[in-house]
């Protein structure tokens, strides 16, 4: 039964070729090249979404953090259509993988944390030592916003992880469960079928804010060091 | 758990790599975000003669000598 029901997470391959490749590259063929000054009415929708998001996003940067725009609309936009996608039935979602996770916190939170060192040292070091401690605690304090801006990286690629394989897991128990129940008692089982519906509308919702967390994340800690 | 299983990691981490830091961003670097159209104030680049920069009362159609 393990086995069975984590195989949905099992990184593809076909025959020992990684066709995760293909899978991971997949959502840039839904985002088309502007070609024209006026152009289609899909590509226009994403342009005026793109503008939405980082008129919100980057209002509250310096000049210098909005050097990250291109980068955080291409974070943004690459998680939340990784995954809307993996919502559908049988695909594989990357975002599921630690290993993408932490490839993409890792060199993202780090890029923020040597910015913030290069160019304003005293300030990002102060981020260690909160305002009005009192003196006995200043070490012991030290330590542990040492430790909590060293778990960064790490909870932003496990709050992603484990939220979309949470979500996954549950449509899979969930459904699995309503197949079980029509045989047994169908009342019951329509009532897992509402509950399945439900959950699909809250992963919807899961997948869009997951990808808007981390990237808000990463411009957080970008804020702070620019 | 399949995710911890570390085989497939670096495929995972280099292909995603690519897409993120390469296709992903060469797509929208060519979104451009027009403002709406309004007119523009230019400035003209052709300057009037010094005879015209003033308007002579004598040429007004009213004041010519009448036929």
């Amino acid at each position: 039964m393990n086995e069975n029901l984590f195989s949905s997470f099992i990184t593809p391959t076909m025959m020992g070729l990684p066709i995760v490749i293909l899978i991971i590259m997949f959502p840039t063929l839904l985002f088309p090249t502007p070609t024209r000054l006026i152009n289609n009415r899909l590509v226009s929708a994403q342009q005026w979404l793109a503008q939405l998001i980082l008129k919100q996003m980057m209002m509250m940067h310096s000049p210098k953090g909005r050097t990250w725009a291109l980068m955080l609309i291409s974070l943004i936009m690459f998680i939340g259509s990784t995954n809307l996608l993996g919502l559908l039935p049988h695909s594989f979602t990357p975002t599921t993988q630690l290993s993408m996770n932490l490839g993409m916190a890792i060199p993202l939170w780090a890029g923020a944390v040597i910015t913030g060192f290069r160019y304003k040292t005293k300030a990002s070091l102060a981020h260690f030592l909160p305002q009005g401690t009192p003196v006995p605690l200043i070490p012991m304090l030290v330590i542990i916003e040492t430790i909590s801006l060293f778990i960064q990286p790490m909870a932003l690629a496990v709050r992603l992880t484990a939220n979309i394989t949470a979500g996954h897991l549950l449509m899979h128990l969930i459904g699995g469960a309503a197949l079980a129940l029509i045989s047994i008692s169908p009342t019951t089982a329509l009532i897992t079928f509402i509950i399945l519906i439900l959950l699909t509308i809250l992963e919807f919702a899961v997948a869009l804010i997951q990808a808007y967390v981390f990237t808000l994340l990463v411009s957080l800690y970008l804020h702070d060091n620019t | 758990m399949p995710q911890l299983d570390t085989s497939t990691w670096l495929v995972t981490i280099i292909a995603m790599i690519l897409m993120l830091f390469i296709l992903i961003q060469l797509k929208f670097h060519k979104y451009s975000y027009p403002l709406s159209p309004a007119p523009k104030t230019f400035k003209s680049t052709s300057f009037p003669t010094p005879w015209e920069t003033k308007w002579t009362k004598i040429y007004s159609p009213l004041l010519l000598p009448q036929q």
